[in-house]
């Protein structure tokens, strides 16, 4: 399964906007399934807020069955980092 | 059109702002400085529009958060809710990737002024001591973004979690380096930490005071943080970002 992040904005900034980007997607997924992918081609922005509340949420179903796929975006490179870090 | 003492044509305009004509036009055109057209095509601008552009932006933004009373500042320049500074965030994000000289900065540079932003109505809700929202302005030409918030600014946030801290530099300094947060138990607490590691890796600088202490990272080497006591007080936060 793959989540185009795209889908919710091209702008990924605010813990309000990422929690309610997961509670929308939340419905859809399908917590038996092996891997989930995370796109984030299309992408121009991302910073941690966002995606602390979206991961976590990701994170409570599906634990180290979430996949980054590559990016080249400086943003996404450094928002993953920090959450790594932390 | 009628002209009024408030309207001035394209070439007037040019010259208060000392740039040229064709200057003023495509900054019409890409949305930078939107003027009037008449119905025969000639351009004029709001005296006020030309001033405000004219006004120093940090200048603006301190002295709003400086202030016991806060004056006026012009409504573009204020989001009073986090949907509001979303959307004019989200204008400058695509403004800065149409514009071949500022493409390559969009990216962090949105996000580090996301988190700033965004800080600053997560740990102010519902605690604002008078006026809420956020001064948000940035000049792409001069390649500057400044915020600024009469909240209640870093100290007293981190207060609530570590009731030890002595004084501003002490939680502005904890702020920019360590994993806390004032709103625990929720996991938060790495925006700040975000925007060094940003700063010290691109070549961004970064000023944010809080209360009488101010972090800055210059936007050439040395690429270190500094945290030092500022001239004078202000309320909330104040931050300027270069690129």
């Amino acid at each position: 399964m793959k989540i185009e992040l795209k889908k919710f904005g091209d702008v990924l900034t605010s813990r309000p906007a990422g929690r309610e980007a997961f509670a929308a997607i939340r419905p859809t997924l399908d917590p038996t399934v092996s891997e989930v992918q995370v796109d984030f081609s299309g992408v121009l922005s991302l910073s941690p807020s966002w995606a602390d509340e979206f991961f976590r949420g990701l994170d409570g179903l599906y634990g180290n069955r979430v996949v980054f796929l590559p990016s080249d975006n400086p943003s996404v490179k450094a928002t993953i980092a920090i959450l790594h870090a932390q | 059109m009628a002209k009024s003492n408030n309207l001035i044509p394209i070439s007037e305009a040019a010259k208060y702002l000392g740039v040229s004509v064709m200057t003023l036009r495509r900054w019409d055109t890409s949305g930078k400085l939107p003027g009037l057209k008449s119905p025969g095509g000639h351009r004029y601008y709001h005296r006020d529009t030309l001033e405000r552009y004219n006004a120093e932006l940090f200048r603006l933004a301190q002295t709003w958060a400086a202030s016991e009373i806060a004056p006026d500042i012009p409504v573009a320049d204020y989001s009073d809710t986090q949907d509001r500074f979303r959307a004019r965030l989200d204008t400058m994000a695509n403004l800065m990737d149409r514009n071949p000289e500022t493409t390559g900065s969009a990216p962090l540079v949105t996000a580090i002024a996301g988190e700033i932003g965004n800080n600053s109505f997560d740990h102010n809700l519902g605690n604002w001591p008078d006026i809420p929202g956020l001064f948000f302005g940035y000049d792409l030409n001069k390649r500057v973004i400044v915020l600024a918030d009469r909240g209640v600014g870093i100290r007293a946030t981190l207060l609530r979690v570590r009731p030890n801290l002595k004084n501003d530099t002490e939680a502005l300094t904890v702020a920019m380096t360590e994993f806390v947060s004032g709103r625990t138990p929720e996991q938060r607490g790495n925006g700040l930490k975000f925007v060094r590691t940003v700063a010290i890796d691109n070549p961004i600088g970064i000023a944010l005071q809080s209360g009488v202490a101010i972090a800055t990272i210059d936007k050439e080497d040395p690429k270190t943080l500094k945290v030092s006591l500022a001239d004078r007080n202000i309320r909330g936060v104040l931050a300027r970002i270069e690129f």
